[in-house]
């Protein structure tokens, strides 16, 4: 009984001293004062000396909580348990929040940094005249590939993926706008697509790619192509930069056809408590030199262009992951299709990926 | 003398195969080239780059606090859970209740945060350190009634029946038989919960908020982009901390058993 009560206490001590000690570091991070705002991010997605500095510079205290997909995000915002001030959806997340009224509007006039943004990313199909949403990152759909395993062959185009010596080489990403559009855009049919006909076209072009497919897979296509286990993937231009920081062989190209144009941008969801700090950091994130740093640091491409004056040369000239004019003019953003639509896409994907041999 | 070997080879295996991935881990702890292939150089920076790292450091310190004290509330909890079922005579009754105990053990992790999450919006409770320790301390207290149960029907009715007709009173038999019988399940159930607090993500990743959060949630949302070494570092000290309390929780055992523990009985 003794040996109970004194465990039972030494554990009630323990914890004790523990929270003093949280309590403590959180004290000295700043925490828990008055004015704070709370920010929903993706996992490694910004600078952390970048929340230091605009801790010092605005007397705001941020805390910073991390998600892994737009859907966790949606739950968590929706579900409202915690007051987030600042999220970074993807732009179909945003569309579907809009719908669901879980957005505040953004006041542009307290966002004077908002003239940095390139015109190209802004008034976009999925949030007309910016009213809820600021671009934080963007990026494209396109071609990763390991010229030494591949023995001269070059990727311009979506079709040259239909190459018969790359037999059992090529890998996807799970994603059924994804690969039905690169099916749509080598067909020179746009993404947003709705005519059945030329889906089914789509299809059927998809589906005589099937020898040269060596998965579809999620996530850990990063670690196979990293690892050379495979020496193609249609992927997004931001994971293709993560893999290309890891292993130097690997090259990207968005084909020539036209793309997908992806955004992250920042919202400020219903929930907020503090809606001035919330302006106030989206306002801090567009200044020129803090995006340069954020971008230098992140590796996506950013659509700040005062940031990208002072970005390394090489980094801007990189068509890659700043693609020319004339080829971002072909780029596409996801439109939200409908319900209909988007279960008609989901269903031919399903057929697609039934018929593997 | 042969079998012998062979069981030894089998059992050399086993542990292999247990503790291979996570020497593979602390081995990249140690990598200057910031992957977990192609070993660079040696290297301290994973380790003084995580001690300088202040918000993951309050996530660890979270982690084990929530750990700490839901492991403990819910052993309270769930012995006198034991002792009331177990003093339920009622055979379908005990069987009832044993049952929807076990329900609790074998539903799916998501299905009870979701529930939690809807609960705690439903009361109004703000999601953070409460919200976490009583989901945890909810899905740790069936286990400790599974630990519990068989040591009180090991110790049977007749050691009560004797300390009655000594003439002891409820709160005796209570402190005096009953609860020193069981300590042993009592400790197994504590540290049966506490794993569980540690490495439970599903649960917890639902009802985390507000600035609060443990260290599964925060592994799981770096995984997108990659996890840095530090992470590794980080798993080596707890994995070294959690040994270092295994070796000492041997040696307390055996220097107060003397030779009744282990092989040193049977000579």
């Amino acid at each position: 009984m003794k040996k109970l009560v004194n465990a039972f206490l030494a554990i009630v001590i323990v914890s004790f001293l523990l929270i003093m000690l949280v309590n403590y570091l959180n004290a000295s991070e700043g925490y828990g004062g008055g004015n704070t705002i709370t920010v929903y991010n993706w996992g490694d997605y910004i600078d952390p000396e970048l929340l230091d500095r605009f801790e010092e510079e605005t007397g705001i205290t941020v805390i910073y909580e991390t998600f892994d997909s737009n859907e966790a995000m949606m739950t968590k915002i929706q579900q409202g348990g915690t007051s987030y001030d600042v999220a970074i959806p993807s732009e179909y997340a945003i569309e579907k929040m809009k719908e669901e009224g879980q957005l505040l509007k953004v006041d542009h006039s307290k966002i004077p940094n908002l003239k940095n943004i390139d015109e190209r990313f802004l008034d976009l199909s999925f949030d007309p005249g910016n009213e809820y949403s600021i671009p934080y990152f963007w990026g494209t759909v396109g071609i990763v590939y390991n010229p030494t395993l591949l023995d001269g062959i070059e990727f311009h185009s979506w079709n040259d993926l239909w190459n018969e010596d790359l037999k059992n080489e090529i890998l996807l990403v799970d994603g059924a706008r994804e690969v039905l559009g690169f099916g749509l855009n080598s067909l020179n049919y746009s993404l947003n697509e709705t005519d059945q006909a030329k889906l089914v076209e789509a299809k059927e072009k998809l589906e005589t790619l099937q020898p040269n497919i060596k998965a579809i897979v999620g996530d850990e296509i990063k670690m196979l192509m990293v690892n050379e286990e495979a020496s193609v993937g249609v992927v997004w231009s931001g994971d293709a930069a993560d893999m290309m920081w890891e292993n130097e062989n690997l090259d990207y190209v968005v084909p020539v056809e036209g793309s997908n144009l992806w955004f992250d941008n920042m919202v400020i969801p219903k929930t907020a408590k503090n809606v001035d700090g919330a302006h106030q950091f989206i306002n801090f994130m567009l200044d020129a030199e803090v995006a340069a740093q954020n971008a230098d640091y992140v590796g996506y491409s950013t659509p700040n262009k005062e940031a990208m004056k002072l970005l390394p040369e090489e980094t801007i000239s990189d068509e890659r992951f700043y693609p020319s004019p004339e080829l971002t003019e072909r780029l596409e953003v996801y439109e939200n299709l409908g319900k209909k639509m988007l279960a008609y896409y989901n269903d031919l994907y399903l057929e697609f990926k039934m018929h593997r041999k | 003398m042969k079998k012998m070997k062979l069981s030894n080879i089998y059992l050399f295996i086993v542990f292999i195969v247990l503790y291979a991935p996570i020497f593979y881990l602390m081995f990249y702890s140690f990598n200057s080239g910031g992957k977990m292939y192609h070993f660079e150089s040696f290297t301290f920076d994973w380790y003084r780059e995580l001690f300088q790292d202040t918000r993951l450091l309050i996530i660890v310190l979270n982690t084990v606090i929530i750990a700490l004290l839901s492991s403990a509330i819910s052993t309270v909890l769930g012995v006198f859970g034991a002792i009331a079922i177990w003093y339920v005579r009622k055979n379908y009754r005990k069987n009832l209740l044993l049952s929807l105990n076990n329900v609790l053990i074998v539903s799916p992790d998501v299905i009870i945060g979701a529930s939690f999450l809807i609960m705690f919006t439903v009361l109004g409770i703000k999601l953070g350190f409460t919200s976490v320790l009583l989901s945890h301390i909810a899905f740790s207290v069936p286990i400790v009634v599974i630990m519990v149960l068989p040591k009180l029907q090991e110790m049977g009715s007749s050691l009560i029946d004797a300390a009655q007709d000594l003439g002891a009173g409820r709160r005796e038999i209570l402190t005096k038989v009953i609860l020193p019988y069981i300590t042993p399940g009592i400790f197994a159930g504590f540290f049966m919960a506490l794993t569980y607090s540690l490495d439970d993500f599903a649960v917890t990743f639902f009802v985390t908020g507000n600035g609060f959060s443990t260290l599964s949630v925060e592994i799981y949302s770096l995984a997108r982009r990659g996890i840095s070494l530090n992470i590794n570092a980080l798993s080596t000290l707890l994995f070294l901390f959690t040994i270092i309390l295994v070796i000492g929780y041997y040696f307390i055992v055996t220097k107060r058993n003397g030779r009744a523990v282990g092989l040193g009985a049977r000579k």
